[in-house]
């Protein structure tokens, strides 16, 4: 052996059974160090030395107070008229049509451009005031009610979309033609994570209620897109294995598992040396990770430690794996464990018919949980690292699809305003941004486009929207595509 | 056509860089990336966008004097080129790139502009754009001796770097190098044997040569090109359907194994359906263009997506061939490249005019389609019209024998009677159809708690809301008498008696209901009419009642056509029994009876029930004026399809006509079909769509291609079709075409292309590491007769491919991503590849080519968390047998949720062309490769080879798995690893033989019953061990 290989091999040896975990090909050889048990939230947070999601040299750009994202993304579009964005003189219009003026033959979805009437649908719903702040918001939103301080509402948010699949793929990826990156991808990717024992970017796929329309969902809207592989979003699943194919196989326990690994490791090892290829080496910390996951993913969806008092915040579907609620504590338990991006996605908000009946049930399913998460984090002094998202894919319109009752009605689709909320780090809570017209049809004051929002998510974790670029296509993509864009500073702390 | 092309970047090349100095550095190789990256958003090809007046993409902008009277560069003179000045200034407003670009220069980046413009700033015009030359190969004496041209190149550039070659690698990791690429299998241990016994010179070669007649080897060369031609089983959009598209797959590896000439390949893809009288195969090859992600998403707007198919099908034509990404000229003019918003829209005009509808309609097959039919299908469809014509024959026969005499024209005609007719009793007539609304199926009961009320069975029906089953009419319909009373009998359960319930009557449209009890609670039909009137209270609980209501209460009438009929409840268990119709039936006005009242009641009415012909004697005609023949036309239908009194000889000999009908339409409706591609008869005139909106068309344009590019010669004198297109991609003259695909084929066995970015030859991609090589690649292809397996053949036979891949630190450090080839390419294997090789080294895999898509194991919940309600690719169902162990290039791909075991190898989810896979290394994998059942069952089945197979000892066993797995033996080391977890597996598991069962059993395939579990379980995880191991996972 030249003494050339003689040397890398020792060195090889020294990093592979020693304690300290190097950065190897990318990855980290830390798999001997204690694991499985919860770090403290941030203690990882300086050192990127010996991480397996490492950061991109020099992020964050700046300083920044969110370490990690919640995204909960109400899929189909919840109505903002019944929730949000009060409209009181509606009352007024009861089943006459929606002014021209208001509507300026504007583009509808074909699913109502054939309607001879635009009736005006006032929300059967009573708002009232909460909060210091004051908040509108709708009996459907009880729980929610109660952290109108600590959240930012936008009522002023369009897109550029008129339909569910390519709005969703907007909202999500910055662009509707497939193949674009994830937001959550795109973090994941900048900024790493901190754990190295879970995927950087988790995703959920609740159950919704069976009146709810559910709308499909794409794998792209997790996906990384161009982006490296690694940044995908990672499902935890309600049914089956969390984290697909984690358990081993039946009649096969982790000790079985470690007696194989080991064997593994040593012939991999070997292979190494034949072949001097770092992908090897980065294999060989892989099936570490592997295996510390067998065990730390369980015991990220294990909540007997959690209190009585904090699992009934979140309501009675808690423990119901798959749930809303489950989906919600787990959350808190990611970005706990230092987890980067966690996306949950609750479907059934397509409200285009027997919209009362419908959307209470989505509210009752997700409004609790919503709060309580909020609660949750900021009890334990998470909320101010971890910036909270809520909102759709576009909003509905204030005419009525199909039959208009007092009792009953539907809503069609309404890109040109609707409503999102940001709570946590480094966001102004009770605060309002943008205003519509009293049709809630377009928006009067402070425009906010998908593009600016999403801006306005990277500056939050620190990231410079403009500079965080990948190349692919021959061009530098960016989350927030080509065209200006700003990040909306007021809704900011 | 207009020809005011913006005027490129032609007569450029006022200086080449000299050859002989390779310090000096070269504009493409050299300067261009810098420029590009740095400066052409603002200062290039792109007018709209330019700053200042100033471009830098072309020498006659840069050495002009700019708006502010600086000259850019100076060629030779660093100190009057404003460009040097502003990127060296301190100052921070006239510093180049400006602060808000979020650009900057490296030191080195400046040295290499410094030395540029010193030695004259020479330009040259974009390399991808020019024809490739076919230099000759380098020949010093030392590199004369290689036969291989490649590696003459290859090695030219390793001397000037100063690195040397590898030595050839191991037989036993050629041969399975060589066979994962040519067949994405491993070599079976005969294979190899054959190969390491073959000492005779040219062993390689013909090694290679059996692995390239193999028929895996269309499986594996197509396998790449469905990646790019984006090829999928679903839709891709919103309800993500069905689509049925495999045999364009199916086509691709015949193609690649009959090793179809790439020209012909391509033309066949873009334009087969052009060609003079196409043959199937090249009408299926059309589906290149079909493979698109579609959508039927309500609501959509039909001129959106016919324009972003158009585009997404112009984008992937031109990435595919030119290797440009024409996706940025959608919206302006191309930034890097000569790609103006108008040509973007000229080349999508050749794609404009698809017939395929803007709504797919949420089908499989959505038109235009081609059905694949066998001369085998022909005889088959040609013995049904027989039997559908002699069925005919026979029915026209008995017509020309009945003899009928209208009662009517009778002197004493028989008296008025009641009648009544049963439309549902114990069952519902032969031909007809039972559904439920919804809830569960309908069901039709025997005697239990209840007694029918007649006969032996009753239709019961139990649900907490709205419920209902529905019964439509067979082939004839319903008439209904004079005087029609509608009858139904009805038990409602006592214990839990409904809250309303209906009986609904279809004509035409669902419009005739009666209704009992709450008569709100069942909301169709205007409450009040005849579409919901409300005969009164429920009837009784726990008795049998007979409903009747008067048929002129629901607006129905003597002689109308009932086609269905709807027992409806909300809430409560229902029993219906002994379902129809009363009436007095006179024979003299009972137009089912008299052929005159039955023209009397049609006459002069549109009928829509009745066939044409029928229909049009009736409207257009009056008794007494018709012609012999046009009566003749409503006697023999009346006769045969109306009158009641003719049907015992009539309804058997209909039936046998639609029975032979059926029959065909189902042979017909099973023979494969496919979606190709066809243009609309009117062809779309296309447009400049402003900002890339489809709402916003702008000036009109004509088919055509890039000023940059040569021109296109139509063949005819009309404008140029998509066949000109798809013919001028392939000609000699085209400088992408041949050099992007030689590129990706390269890129396939060696890991990386000669230019990396292999879906980017414009001036943002990376220029090819080895120029020379790349053109002579690239016209020796083409000069071939663009001969794909001749070109796999060269680089396969190249030293530089057969080369060991081991890397030593310094060379390491020196090329990461093995450029120069100093080493043979070692990569981790496809998603495919992974699976089909579990399957195949356990024995498992079952080798059929082609067909639909199969569903192997996939663990639950992957499509039904994501899927639409109402998808047909919602539920994920498992199929059993040999569909589990089928090669991976026959999995079904679900685009909004792929097959974990794709997504998790980085394998694209085909909703756009891809043309080069990442290569991932992640835990997930990790956990996939030991746990998933497939490679479990596959380890299982391994173990049970090995100790069948293998011979009698542990260690026998252990060799035999290595040769099976990694081709070759293990060393002494190996074994005992092997060995020693063996031992401890096997100590492990004879404590514990209930786990070793459960290790056994695992997947749908059963184990040797009389192999001993506790060694099988413990061999199983020594399988699991060795398919697990980074050589085992890697292609060396």
């Amino acid at each position: 052996m030249n003494p050339l290989t003689e040397y890398q091999v020792q060195q090889t040896r020294r990093q592979f059974f020693g304690h300290a975990g190097v950065r190897l090909g990318g990855l980290a050889l830390g798999w001997l160090s204690a694991s499985g048990a919860m770090r403290s939230p941030r203690a990882l947070a300086a050192s990127s030395q010996g991480a397996v999601h490492p950061a991109l040299p020099g992020f964050p750009h700046f300083p920044a107070r969110a370490k990690s994202i919640i995204y909960l993304h109400m899929n189909g579009a919840p109505s903002q008229i019944d929730l949000w964005d009060y409209k009181p003189k509606l009352k007024e219009y009861f089943d006459k049509d929606l002014p021209d003026s208001v509507r300026m033959n504007q583009r509808l979805s074909t699913m109502t451009s054939g309607q001879t009437r635009f009736p005006v649908a006032p929300s059967r719903f009573r708002f009232a005031q909460h909060g210091q702040c004051g908040r509108w918001v709708s009996e459907l939103l009880p729980h929610t009610a109660k952290i109108v301080d600590d959240i930012a509402l936008v009522r002023s948010v369009h897109t550029n979309a008129i339909n569910h699949d390519p709005a969703c793929t907007f909202v999500m990826t910055g662009s509707e033609v497939p193949g674009k990156a994830s937001i959550g991808s795109w973090i994941a990717y900048g900024l790493g994570s901190e754990n190295s024992d879970l995927p950087a970017f988790v995703v959920f796929t609740p159950a919704f209620p069976s009146t709810g329309n559910g709308q499909a969902l794409y794998h792209r809207l997790w996906g990384s897109g161009f982006l490296p592989g690694r940044c995908s979003g990672v499902a935890l699943r309600g049914v089956g294995d969390p984290v697909l194919y984690l358990q081993n196989p039946d009649g096969v326990g982790a000790a079985d598992r470690r007696v194989m690994l080991d064997a593994l490791n040593r012939l991999n090892q070997r292979t190494y040396e034949a072949f001097g290829d770092p992908e090897t080496q980065t294999r060989i910390a892989q099936y570490e990770m592997a295996f510390r996951m067998q065990a730390s993913v369980p015991d990220l969806t294990d909540l007997s430690k959690e209190s009585a008092s904090t699992l009934s915040l979140y309501g009675p579907n808690v423990a119901k794996s798959g749930s809303f609620a489950h989906s919600a504590i787990l959350a808190r338990r990611l970005v706990e464990r230092g987890v980067r991006a966690v996306q949950v996605l609750h479907r059934g908000w397509d409200q285009h018919d027997n919209l009362p009946t419908a959307l209470k049930n989505q509210c009752e399913d997700t409004d609790q949980p919503t709060a309580a998460l909020i609660q949750d984090l900021k009890q334990r002094g998470l909320l101010d690292s971890t910036l909270v998202v809520w909102g759709g894919e576009f909003g509905r319109t204030v005419y009525s699809q199909g039959r208009l009752t007092e009792e009953n009605y539907g809503r069609d689709h309404h890109p040109r305003n609707f409503c999102m909320w940001l709570a946590g780090a480094g966001v102004r809570g009770g605060m309002v941004y943008g205003d519509t017209d009293d049709f809630s049809y377009n928006i009067v004051e402070n425009p906010v486009h998908v593009n600016d929002l999403n801006a306005t998510l990277l500056h939050c974790l620190g990231i410079d929207h403009q500079r965080f670029t990948y190349k692919f296509q021959g061009l530098d993509q960016r989350l927030t595509g080509v065209e200006p864009s700003r990040v909306v500073k007021e809704v900011l702390a | 056509m207009t020809m005011v092309w913006m005027v490129l970047v032609s007569l450029l090349t006022t200086a080449v860089a000299s050859r002989a100095d390779e310090s000096a550095p070269q504009f493409n190789r050299d300067i261009r990336p810098i420029l590009s990256d740095n400066c052409f958003a603002c200062h290039g090809f792109d007018p709209k966008h330019r700053k200042g007046g100033l471009r830098l993409d072309v020498a006659e902008g840069a050495y002009g004097t700019g708006k502010s009277g600086e000259v850019a560069i100076k060629p030779g003179q660093l100190e009057a080129s404003a460009v040097w000045k502003r990127i060296t200034t301190e100052d921070a407003d006239e510093a180049m790139p400006p602060r808000d670009s979020h650009k900057s220069l490296s030191a080195e980046q400046r040295e290499t502009l410094r030395r540029w413009i010193q030695a004259g700033a020479p330009y040259q015009r974009h390399w991808a754009f020019e024809t490739p030359v076919k230099a000759e190969p380098p020949a010093t004496p030392e590199l004369a001796r290689l036969p291989n041209p490649i590696d003459r190149f290859l090695r030219a550039r390793l001397a000037r770097e100063g690195i040397g070659p590898s030595p050839e690698a191991s037989r036993e990791v050629l041969i399975r190098r060589v066979s994962f690429d040519l067949t994405g299998l491993p070599p079976t241990p005969d294979e190899v044997a054959r190969y390491l016994a073959d000492e005779s010179p040219g062993a390689y070669e013909r090694m290679v040569e059996r692995f390239l007649h193999s028929p895996r080897y269309g499986e594996q060369m197509a396998r790449h090109w469905l990646d790019v031609a984006r090829y999928a089983d679903t839709h891709g959009l919103h309800l993500d359907n069905e689509r049925s598209m495999w045999p364009y797959r199916d086509w691709v590896v015949k193609a690649f194994n009959r090793n179809e000439p790439f020209d012909q390949f391509t033309v066949e893809q873009l334009a087969g359906d052009l060609l003079p009288e196409p043959t199937q195969d090249q009408l299926v090859a059309t589906g290149f263009n079909r493979n698109n992600v579609t959508t039927s998403e309500g609501g959509s707007i039909d001129a959106e997506f016919v324009f972003r198919y158009a585009v997404d099908r112009t984008a992937t034509a031109v990435q595919t061939w030119m290797g440009l990404t024409a996706g940025c000229a959608v919206c302006h003019d191309h930034k890097f490249d000569p790609l103006t918003l108008k040509e973007f829209y000229s080349l999508y005009a050749f794609f404009h005019s698809a017939a395929d509808p803007a709504m797919d309609g949420n089908i499989s097959l959505t038109p235009p389609i081609l059905k694949l039919r066998t001369p085998e299908d022909d005889a088959r469809l040609a013995e049904f019209d027989g039997r559908v014509a002699q069925s005919e024959a026979r029915l026209k026969e008995a017509y020309r024998a009945v003899v009928y005499t209208d009662p009517a024209t009778l002197a004493s005609p028989p008296p008025p009677q009641d009648v009544e007719t049963i439309w549902a009793d114990d069952d519902i007539p032969a031909g007809w159809r039972i559904s439920a609304s919804s809830g569960s199926e309908p069901s039709f009961v025997t005697a239990g708690a209840v007694k029918p009320f007649s006969g032996s069975r009753a239709l019961r029906r139990q649900d907490k809301g709205l419920a209902q089953d529905v019964i439509e009419a067979g082939p004839g319909p319903m008439i209904l008498p004079q005087s029609a009373r509608l009858v139904a009998h009805v038990y409602l359960d006592p214990a839990d008696p409904p809250r309303a319930i209906m009986l609904q009557y279809r004509t035409g449209e669902w419009k005739h209901r009666a209704v009992w009890g709450d008569e709100d609670l069942i909301e169709w039909g205007r409450k009040g009419t005849t579409e919901r009137s409300h005969q009164g209270p429920l009837p009784a609980a726990g008795v049998w009642v007979r409903l009747e209501v008067e048929a002129a209460a629901l607006g129905l009438n003597a002689g109308d056509r009932v086609n269905g009929f709807a027992l409806t409840q909300h809430g409560g268990t229902v029993f219906w029994d002994k379902v129809g119709v009363k009436g007095r039936v006179d024979v003299t006005t009972d137009p089912r009876r008299s052929y005159l009242a039955w023209i009397g009641q049609h006459e002069g009415k549109d009928v829509a029930a009745f066939p044409e012909e029928v229909r049009k004697v009736f409207k257009e005609t009056t008794s007494g004026k018709r012609t012999a023949a046009q009566e003749e036309v409503l006697r023999e239908h009346f006769l045969v399809r109306e009158c009641a009194d003719t049907r015992v000889v009539f309804d058997p000999l209909l039936s046998a006509v639609a029975s032979w009908r059926k029959q065909r339409a189902e042979y017909d409706g099973a023979i494969p079909a496919t979606l190709i591609w066809k243009d609309l008869d009117q062809r779309r005139e296309s447009f400049v769509m402003e900002r890339g909106a489809y709402d916003r068309p702008g000036d009109r344009v004509h088919a055509g291609v890039p000023a940059a590019l040569p021109a296109l010669v139509a063949q005819g004198t009309n404008a140029p079709t998509r066949l000109d297109f798809a013919r001028w991609l392939v000609d000699p003259r085209h400088p992408l075409t041949a050099r992007v695909t030689v590129n990706r084929f390269w890129q396939q066995f060696f890991g990386l292309g000669l230019v990396k970015t292999a879906g980017d030859f414009g001036s943002q991609g990376e220029p090819p590491r080895h120029p020379e090589l790349l053109d002579w690649l690239a016209v020796t292809f083409r000069e071939s007769g663009w001969d794909v397996r001749g070109l796999v053949r060269l680089l396969l036979n190249s030293d530089a491919y057969r080369q060991s891949s081991r890397v030593e630190p310094e060379v390491l450090a020196k090329d990461p991503d093995n450029r120069l080839l100093a080493r043979g390419p070692r990569f981790r294997l496809d998603a495919e590849q992974l699976r089909d090789n579990a399957l195949f080294v356990s024995g498992l895999m079952v080798d059929h080519v082609g067909g639909k898509g199969v569903k192997p194991y996939q663990p639950p919940n992957i499509w039904e968390p994501v899927g639409f309600v109402g998808s047909d690719t919602r539920d994920y169902r498992q199929d059993s047998g040999a569909a589990l162990y089928r090669r991976s290039l026959y999995t079904f791909f679900k685009r909004t949720a792929p097959p974990p075991f794709m997504a998790s190898f980085d394998a694209p989810n085909r909703e756009q062309a891809c043309m080069r896979r990442e290569r991932s290394n992640t835990p997930l994998q990790a956990l996939q490769l030991m746990n998933d059942v497939q490679h479990f069952e596959a380890a299982r089945a391994l173990a049970e080879r090995m100790m069948i197979e293998g011979g009698a000892t542990a260690d026998d066993r252990f060799r035999f798995a290595y040769r099976t797995v990694l081709a070759r033996l293990p060393q002494p080391v190996e074994l005992e690893e092997v060995q020693r977890a063996f031992e401890r597996h096997l100590i492990r598991y004879r404590g514990s033989p209930d786990d070793a069962r459960r290790v056994v059993l695992a997947g749908a395939s059963k184990p040797s019953t009389h192999l001993p579990a506790p060694e099988l379980a413990a061999y199983t995880l020594v399988a699991n061990l060795l398919l697990n191991l980074d050589e085992t996972v890697t292609r060396n």
